[in-house]
Order: structure tokens, then sequence, then C-alpha cells
């Protein structure tokens, strides 16, 4: 059987949206892959068609920018591709003390993060409703759970995708538009987190997941339409052990993880403002301590 | 020509300054005993003590040559100290590339290998193709470290020229326990082959002399800051084993083994690691290594450079004969 439906993923052209991409492929979905401009999203894009035998459709797009969420929407209406697949990704990481980062940087985080998330999904849904069944994955992450030190505008973003996600679903269950959350731990998805995954402790460094692994499980869920989906064992025990703890317990960790933070002597990663998601090891290695 | 190469006393290095000496060029080799029986011996080869971790000692070795081919690089599964393939493949290319820099070498050539592009989902793969799968071990993501670097010091100025190379087979010295040769070795001697299951997972075999050639090659004809694969034949395991059979005309039988067997061996050596501290020699990570078909396409090379695949029955059958010497 050919499928002639799209799924359309975001921030496709590396780390989980790449693993997404490849995912998706595998199973034999045609795509349409969305990245900022670069040499990447060409090759992955002529690559995935070479190998899977699917339809790829590349589109160079800043989600920052209001007009080009929208050219996004023109471009796939006017090439008449069936999307019955959004899968919300793109996204900005940053693990920094609030004080430490610009407001130029989080107002491009919201609008990422939060602002384009609604903005493709409210553009996508009829087209949705029309191809029916359909889906939507948004990518949250485990930080929606926790209130953590340093990922404050990260964390209430991804809340938001969170809240939104389970929101909608209920609005759009009868309509066959299946709307799915995916809240990943810590992944391997570039080189900096590959090292600071050497620096910490054993039980954080179990929670660390392939990017690839991720996609698996988060599509498996998405098709049979998991409200939340929690991927890996090890994270959804630190969720379970994290609802169990009474809240004074919770506070004492919280503050040990702050004057930690205060004396330095946690290893500090500059967050490059690139376009994954992705939480730094201290999440949760400080939760358990 | 004056020519330095690293890594002289490994597989590929030792063939490498050989030819090279016997091309007529100055040969100078860097190595860190020089007592070691692996050193190549021609009268064109001059051995230096040193070691590319101490950047003080290379440019006694440097200085005057107007080509570097770097093939000396930390080639093991697992280590106890994982920093030792940082120190080795990334900081001691780096020390190479800034002396090579320093010293106004014409020509660097980075030897790496084909696990940095990984496995492929269906079609050999070639320079270009995004990795599909992350990183699972120290060697090949420090190769790949390296070779961002590389390519770092390219727009530096520096002319680099980058080779990957695949499971590299043929006569030349036996420098570690899982090469190609010393499996091929085992199967002709009567051991039972366990190849991974189903056989028809396929890999990617270069012969020696080929990856010399393309060495060779690539200095002499490639493009600055481009990369090359150096590969072989893709051929499966089942029919690999079954060329082996034919040629050598060995009584032994392959085994086609199941993931879940090498898992559990993996668990196994894992857990005697823990206790004795003894190197495993399966990882829980390389057994995904070894369940996925690793196929690479040389044909950028073949256009570019004029590289030459030897056929895999010939090269085997050259192997295999110089194996049983």
């Amino acid at each position: 059987m050919i499928n002639s439906n799209y799924c359309l993923i975001t921030g496709a052209s590396e780390g989980f949206g790449k693993a997404l991409a490849l995912e998706c492929a595998s199973r034999k979905m045609n795509l349409v892959l969305v990245a900022l401009p670069g040499a990447e999203l060409h090759s992955l894009a002529a690559f995935i068609n070479r190998n899977y035998n699917v339809d790829v459709v590349a589109l160079e797009k800043d989600l920052c920018i209001e007009q080009d969420c929208l050219d996004v929407y023109t471009e796939v209406a006017e090439r008449q591709l069936p999307v019955n697949m959004l899968i919300n990704n793109a996204g900005i990481g940053s693990t920094m003390l609030f004080t430490e980062g610009g407001i130029s940087f989080y107002q491009k985080q919201i609008k990422l993060n939060a602002l384009a998330t609604t903005l493709l999904t409210h553009l996508f849904v009829d087209m949705l409703k029309k191809n029916g069944p359909s889906y939507i994955l948004n990518v949250g992450s485990l930080c929606s759970f926790f209130f953590l030190a340093k990922k404050q505008v990260y964390g209430a973003t991804k809340s938001f995708v969170y809240f939104f996600s389970k929101s909608l679903r209920r609005e759009l269950k009868s309509e066959q538009v299946y709307v799915s959350v995916v809240c990943p731990g810590s992944m391997n998805t570039n080189a900096s987190v590959i090292m600071i995954n050497k620096s910490c402790n054993w039980i954080t460094r179990q929670s660390f997941m392939d990017p690839e692994e991720v996609a698996a499980i988060s599509l498996d869920g998405l098709l049979k339409r998991k409200e939340v989906i929690i991927p890996g064992k090890v994270n959804q025990l630190f969720l379970f052990l994290n609802s169990l703890l009474p809240g004074f317990i919770k506070r004492m960790l919280t503050n040990h993880q702050m004057k930690t933070l205060r004396s330095a002597s946690t290893v500090e990663i500059k967050t490059p403002s690139n376009r994954q998601p992705m939480m730094k090891t201290q999440l949760l290695s400080t939760t358990l301590q | 020509m004056k020519i330095l190469v690293t890594g002289a006393t490994g597989y590929v290095g030792h063939n490498l300054a050989k030819t090279l000496a016997e091309q007529g060029n100055e040969v100078q080799v860097l190595v860190r005993n020089l007592a070691s029986s692996n050193i190549p011996q021609h009268k064109n080869i001059r051995v230096f003590g040193g070691d590319i971790t101490d950047r003080r000692s290379i440019p006694a070795a440097m200085i005057g040559c107007e080509e570097v081919y770097h093939t000396a690089a930390l080639v093991k599964i697992f280590s106890k100290d994982p920093s030792l393939f940082q120190k080795v493949n990334v900081e001691g290319t780096k020390n190479l590339l800034n002396e090579a820099l320093e010293n106004k070498v014409k020509k660097f050539l980075f030897t790496s290998t084909c696990g940095v592009i990984g496995p492929s989902p269906g079609l050999p793969m070639s320079e270009a193709d995004p990795r599909i799968v992350s990183f699972d071990n120290e060697y090949e993501y420090t190769k790949y470290l390296a070779e961002k670097m590389v390519k770092e010091y390219a727009g530096k100025g520096l002319f680099t020229i980058i080779v990957s190379l695949s499971k590299v087979y043929g006569p030349g010295i036996e420098t570690h326990p899982l090469s190609v040769n010393s499996e091929i070795k085992k199967f002709v001697q009567g051991r039972t082959a366990f190849i991974p299951k189903p056989g028809t997972l396929a890999a990617n075999y270069c012969y020696i002399n080929d990856v010399i050639d393309g060495h060779i090659l690539s200095m002499a004809k490639g493009t600055a800051g481009e990369k090359y694969i150096l590969g072989g034949e893709n051929i499966s395991y089942r029919d690999l084993f079954k060329k082996i059979r034919n040629l050598s005309g060995t009584k032994a039988g392959i085994i086609e083994v199941p993931k879940i067997f090498v898992q559990m061996w993996a668990l196994a050596q894992w857990l005697r690691f823990a206790f004795t501290g003894k190197e495993p020699f399966v990882t829980k990570k390389a057994v995904r290594q070894v369940f996925c078909n690793k196929i690479f396409s040389s044909e950028k090379a073949m256009r570019q450079l004029g590289y030459r695949l030897t056929p895999i029955e010939k090269g085997l059958q050259q192997t295999i004969q110089y194996l049983k010497q």
C-alpha cells in the first residue's frame, strides 16, 4: 500500500527532529521537513528519499517569524500535500540563571516553543480534520513536571506545550484528530551533552537516551493515541518518585540545588541557541540527590 | 619528498610507510616505543621517538616534511579510561594539526573511519550522508570530533584531506584481536565462525593494498578540505565466510547468532568487568554495531581520484595465503 499522506516535522534537520524524520520514513510516511536554512536539511531530505522510497519536501523556514509559519501552511496547501500528522518539535533549549539570559533570547524561545506550536497547529487543524484519522505530536519535556532552577523560561514554555496538548486533545478527539505530548528526558543529541553524560552520576547517566530510541517510542505512543508519552523506564521512575515525595523534601532538594549553583561548583555549560529541545543533566541528578 | 607518517607501528601506517619508502620518499616515522618490533624497516625510513599526545616531541619528526599522513589512533572497542580516546584521537590530532600549520606542511592527510558515517538504512552510504544513529562508542565518537577539528584547520589554511576506511584486511602486521584478518585466520584454522543473524547483514571490506594506494592517491589528487571513502566491496557476513571456506578449504562451520545471545554475552562480559576489571570483548552498545548494515560506496574516490578496488575473491585469496604462512 502506498501512503499518500504526509507527516510534517518542524526542527527536522538535527537532533530529535532528525531522529523523528528517520523514524517516520522507516514507517513509510511521506514527509514535509521544516528547518532553518542550511545544507543539512536538503542532504537529509535527499538521503531519506533515496533510502526509504518516500516523498520528502524540505522547507527552509525560521518559525520564530510569524510570516514563515504562515508560509509553511501556504506552501503545503499550494502543493496539495495531504498532511495527516503534525509534529511540533522545533524548540530552543537553555540552562541558565534567569539574569544570565537576555530578553531577546527569551522572546525567541517563547516564540518558537509556545507561539509557533500554537500557530502551526491552528493553521493545520482543518487540514488534519479533513485527512483524519490524524495525529498531532507536541514535544514537551520532562521539565514540565519539575520546577528547576536554570529552567524557568524553558520549563514554562514546555508546561505551556503540555497544557495546550492535553486540553486540545479533548477538543479534537471527536473529530478524529489525536493529540499527544511527549516528555523526553535528556538526550544524546549533541557533542556537549555526550560529554556531560560522562561527567554525571550513574543513575542520571541511565536516564539519558538516544534520540532514535525516543523517536521510536514517541511514534508508537502517538499511533496508539496515548495522551502523554514518557520515554524511558528511568524517567518514568523519576516521575513516580517525584509524585511520592512530600513537598518539604522537594523544597530541601531545591535549596540544596540553589546552594550548589551559587557556589558555582556545578559544571556550567553554555547553551548554544540551537533548536533542539534538550535538558541538561542537573535536572534529575539534583532532583534525586 | 620528505614525509611524516604517524601510527607507523599500526597495520595501515606500517604498510603505508613502507610503500612510500619504496617509492623513494624520505619517510620519517614518529613512534612511542623505539624497541617495537612493528617499526617498518627500510633504508629510506628514519625513526623518531615521540608521542602525538606530547606536542614537544612532534617537531623533530615533522620539520622539513612536505606531507603528513596521520594514521595514529587508539583503536579499541572499550577502554577502562575513556578519556584516553579523547587524549590520543582528538588532542593528539590537534597537536599534529598545530605543528603542521606552524611548520608549513603542504598537505595533511587524516586517516579516519567509515564508522563516523555510520550504518545504512538501505543503500551504501557516501561521504555526505547524514548519520542515522547516535554514536555509541568512544572510538567512533572521538574520530568524529577529530574530523571536525581537521575541517576547522582546513578553514585556517591548512591543506587537509580526510580518508575514511571500512574494515581493512590483507597482508600486514597483526595489531588488534578483533581485526578482520584475525577473524579470517581463526576460521581458516578450523574455528567456527559466529556471525550475526540474519547472515544477510552486510559490511564493507577494503583490501590493504587498495587502502595504501588510496592514501597516496588522495594526497596527490584530492581536493583540499574533502573527505573520501576508501572502501571495498559490500558483502554479507554469510557470503563472506562462504567465500573464505571455498577459497581455503577449511571445514569450519558458520553459525548465525541471534542478537539476544550476543546481548547476554555482553552482559556477562560487563559483569566480569565489574568484578575482575578485565576489559570486555563485547559491550552492550557494540552489539548494536554488529547487527546493522555497514555498507559504503567508494564512488567519489573512484571517480575523482582513480581509486580502484581489488575484487574480494582475489583479496581474500592473497590474505589466506599470507595468513597460512
